[in-house]
C-alpha cells in the first residue's frame, strides 16, 4: 500500500486539526459566546490571571458544560479509533470493528439490564442511577468480550476464526436479551434505553471524566507498544511466530485491550459507532498500514472526528439535541460506501 | 439576659428574609419540559411568558411555534441556556439529572412538578404554577373547578352504574392503524378508563402488543382508540381494517367506539382531561345521565 502523506505533513495536519476541533468544541454551542470571552474564560481556566468581571455566564458556559464535554469527546473518539486498530490488526482485516468481540453488545445488554431493572425497582436513588448505568455497561461489555475470547481458546491456541463466529453468535444473543428488555420496558424506560443507543456526549461532567481518562491512559500507552508485534501480525500468524513475536499474549492483550477501551466510552457516553471503523480505515489509506503511525494518527484523529460530529449534535436542532451516534452513523456509512465504491473502480 | 436579644434579632432577620423572599421577582422567561404543564400555563394566562418547550407540549397548538428543546429525558444544558430563561419548569421525568444541575448552576431556577394521575397532584401543581405566574387566584379558582367536575362526574357515574353494569373496555394504542398496543395495568390508559366507569379488561402491565386471537376473546364492548398518526374516523376505520378480530367484537358491531387524542396520555392530568373523561364516561353509560351537572 502506497501512502499519501509523509509522517510529518499528517502529525502537523493531525495535530492543527484537533486543535481546531478542541477551539471550535469550546467556543461554538447554542449559546453564543463572543470571541473575546470564550478566549479569556478559557485562559482564565488554564490558570491565567485574568480579571473575572463579566465573565461568570462564558466561565460557567465553558467550563463547566463545553469543556467537560470536550474532554469526553476527545476521549471517547480515541479510545474507539485505537480499538478499532487493535481490531483491524487482530483480525487482519480492514472492515473489522470492535463491535465483532462483542464488547458493544455486551455493554448495551449492560445498559438495558440496568435501565429497565432499575425502574422496575421503583427507580434507582438518584445519585447512584447513572454510575449504575455506567458500571453495568461497562461490566457488560467487558463479560461479554471474555466470554468470545474464551469460546476462540482451544488447546492453548486462540482461533481468531472461531472468536469471529462466537462473536457474532453472542452479539445476536446479547440482541435477544436486549430485545426481551425492550418488550419489558415501559414507555419512559424504553425511551432512555432507545436515547442511550444513539450514544450522547451531553450532560458531561468532571467527575465522570476521571475512570474513562484512567482506562484511555493504559490503553493509549499500551496499544503503541505492541506497534512491531501487530505490523508483524499483518503478515499473518505464523509468519509472526517466527518473527519472535508472542502472538498469542498480543492477541489477549488487543482482545483486552478493545474491551476494556470501548467498555469505557460505552459506559460514558453510549452507543457510537462508525468511528472504530472509519477512521483507521482512512489513515491506513493516507499514511500505510505502519501500526507506528497508525496508533497515534487515530488516537488524535478519533478525538477530531467525534468532536466535530458532536458540533453538528448540538447546533443542528439547537436548542434541542441530536444524538451523536446519528451523526456518527450518517457521516460514517456514506463515507464507507464511497470507499468501497473507489476501491471497486 | 442574652438570650431575649439574639430572639429578637432572629425574628427581625428572619422578617427581613421573608421581606426579601417576597420581594423576589417573578420569573418572565419560562421553559416548560412537561404536556400538562405547558397547557396549565396557558389556561393560567402565562402562555406569553414561554420562551420554549419540550417535545411533549403539544397543546395548544400555539407552542408548537415555539424553540423545541428536545425531549424531556434528554435536554441539553446548553440549549436551555441560550434561551436565557429566568425558571425551567417540569415534572419528576425531566433529566438527565447532570444537566438539571448544570442548569440550576446557571443560576435558573427549576421548579419540578408531579405528573403522577391524582387530584391531590393538580391541586398542587397549579398551586405552584399559580405563585410562580403570579396568577394565584386563578389557579385556586381553577383547581376547585377541575375538582368539583371531576367529582360531580364521578357521582353522576355511580348513579349510572346502578342501572348498568360498568362496561368491559379495551384502549388501543396506534399509529396509523397497524398493529395497535393496548393500555394495561397501571397505565395513564388504564386510568383514564377505570375514572371514566370502565373496566379495563386488559389484564398486562404497560403497553403491549396483544394477539389478534386474545383481542377477540376479550369482546370488548366498548373501544378507545388513541391514534398518533391518524385523528377521528380515519382512525378507527384504519384500526379495524387492520384487526380483523377486533371489527367482530361487539364494541364495533354496535358502533361503541371512541377516540381520545393521544397527548392526553402523556406527562399528568391536564386541564382538557375533564372532557375527555366525561365524553368517555357518556360512551360507556349511553343510558345514564352523565354529566359534570347531575
Amino acid at each position: 500500500m502506497k501512502r499519501l502523506l509523509a509522517p510529518r505533513t499528517l502529525f502537523l495536519s493531525l495535530g492543527l486539526l484537533w486543535l481546531l476541533a478542541i477551539w471550535l468544541s469550546l467556543a461554538l454551542g447554542p449559546v453564543s459566546l463572543p470571541f473575546v470571552d470564550t478566549l479569556r474564560a478559557g485562559l482564565r481556566l488554564l490558570g491565567a490571571p485574568i480579571a473575572g468581571q463579566g465573565l461568570e455566564q462564558a466561565e460557567l458556559i465553558v467550563g463547566q458544560i463545553r469543556l467537560p464535554r470536550t474532554l469526553l469527546g476527545l476521549l471517547v473518539g480515541a479510545v474507539l479509533a485505537l480499538s478499532g486498530v487493535a481490531m483491524q490488526g487482530l483480525f487482519r482485516n480492514p472492515l473489522a470493528d470492535p463491535g465483532l468481540v462483542g464488547v458493544a453488545s455486551g455493554a448495551a445488554l449492560g445498559a438495558a439490564l440496568a435501565i429497565v431493572l432499575g425502574s422496575g425497582f421503583g427507580g434507582l436513588p438518584e445519585a447512584l442511577a447513572p454510575y449504575l448505568l455506567s458500571l453495568c455497561a461497562f461490566l457488560g461489555g467487558l463479560g461479554v468480550t471474555a466470554l468470545v475470547y474464551r469460546l476462540g481458546r482451544h488447546n492453548g491456541r486462540t482461533s481468531v476464526a472461531t472468536m469471529l463466529l462466537a462473536g457474532i453468535a453472542l452479539t445476536a444473543l446479547a440482541g435477544a436479551g436486549v430485545g426481551l428488555f425492550t418488550y419489558l420496558a415501559d414507555d419512559a424506560t424504553l425511551r432512555t434505553l432507545t436515547f442511550w443507543n444513539l450514544g450522547s456526549l451531553n450532560g458531561a461532567s468532571y467527575q465522570r471524566l476521571w475512570p474513562l481518562l484512567l482506562v484511555v491512559c493504559v490503553v493509549a500507552l499500551w496499544l503503541p507498544r505492541r506497534a512491531q508485534a501487530l505490523n508483524a501480525l499483518l503478515l499473518g500468524e505464523s509468519e509472526a511466530r517466527h518473527l519472535g513475536v508472542e502472538v498469542e499474549t498480543l492477541k489477549r492483550e488487543l482482545v483486552f485491550c478493545t474491551a476494556l477501551g470501548v467498555g469505557a466510552a460505552v459506559a460514558a457516553a453510549g452507543l457510537i459507532g462508525f468511528i472504530g471503523l472509519v477512521v483507521p480505515h482512512l489513515l491506513r489509506m493516507l499514511v500505510g498500514p505502519d501500526h507506528r503511525l497508525l496508533l497515534p494518527a487515530s488516537l488524535l484523529a478519533g478525538g477530531t472526528l467525534l468532536l466535530f460530529a458532536d458540533l453538528v449534535a448540538r447546533l443542528l436542532l439547537a436548542p434541542a439535541e441530536l444524538p451523536i451516534g446519528i451523526v456518527t452513523a450518517f457521516i460514517g456509512a456514506p463515507f464507507f460506501l464511497f470507499l468501497l465504491i473507489k476501491g471497486r473502480g | 439576659m442574652m438570650r431575649r436579644p439574639s430572639v429578637l434579632i432572629a425574628l427581625c432577620a428572619s422578617l427581613v428574609f421573608a421581606a426579601v423572599a417576597q420581594a423576589e421577582p417573578l420569573p418572565q422567561r419560562w421553559v416548560s419540559a412537561g404536556g400538562a404543564l405547558s397547557e396549565w400555563i396557558a389556561a393560567l394566562g402565562g402562555e406569553a411568558r414561554l420562551v420554549g418547550v419540550d417535545t411533549t407540549s403539544q397543546h395548544p397548538e400555539s407552542l408548537k411555534a415555539l424553540p423545541s428543546i428536545g425531549y424531556q429525558r434528554q435536554l441539553s444544558a446548553e440549549g436551555i441556556l441560550s434561551l436565557r430563561p429566568d425558571v425551567l419548569v417540569g415534572t419528576e421525568e425531566m433529566g438527565p439529572p447532570p444537566v438539571l444541575a448544570q442548569v440550576r448552576q446557571a443560576g435558573v431556577r427549576v421548579e419540578l412538578f408531579s405528573s403522577k394521575a391524582e387530584l391531590t397532584a393538580v391541586d398542587e401543581n397549579l398551586k405552584h404554577l399559580g405563585t410562580l405566574l403570579g396568577a394565584e387566584q386563578r389557579a385556586s379558582t381553577l383547581a376547585s373547578d377541575y375538582r368539583q367536575r371531576i367529582q360531580a362526574l364521578q357521582a353522576a357515574i355511580g348513579q349510572a352504574k346502578t342501572h348498568q353494569q360498568a362496561p368491559g373496555v379495551l384502549l388501543l394504542v396506534g399509529h396509523g392503524g397497524g398493529k395497535p398496543m393496548i393500555a394495561g395495568q397501571g397505565t395513564a390508559g388504564d386510568w383514564l378508563v377505570q375514572q371514566a366507569g370502565g373496566r379495563n379488561l386488559a389484564e398486562h402491565d404497560g403497553y403491549k402488543n396483544v394477539s389478534v386471537e386474545s383481542l377477540a376473546g376479550l369482546d370488548p364492548e366498548v373501544l378507545v382508540v388513541s391514534d398518533r398518526a391518524l385523528t377521528g374516523d380515519a382512525a378507527v376505520q384504519a384500526m379495524l381494517k387492520e384487526n380483523p378480530g377486533l371489527s367482530a367484537s361487539r364494541a364495533a358491531r354496535d358502533g361503541r367506539i371512541v377516540v381520545v387524542d393521544p397527548t392526553l396520555l402523556v406527562g399528568g392530568l391536564g386541564p382538557r382531561l375533564p372532557e375527555v373523561l366525561q365524553s368517555l364516561a357518556r360512551a360507556f353509560y349511553p343510558q345514564g345521565n352523565v354529566s359534570f351537572k347531575p
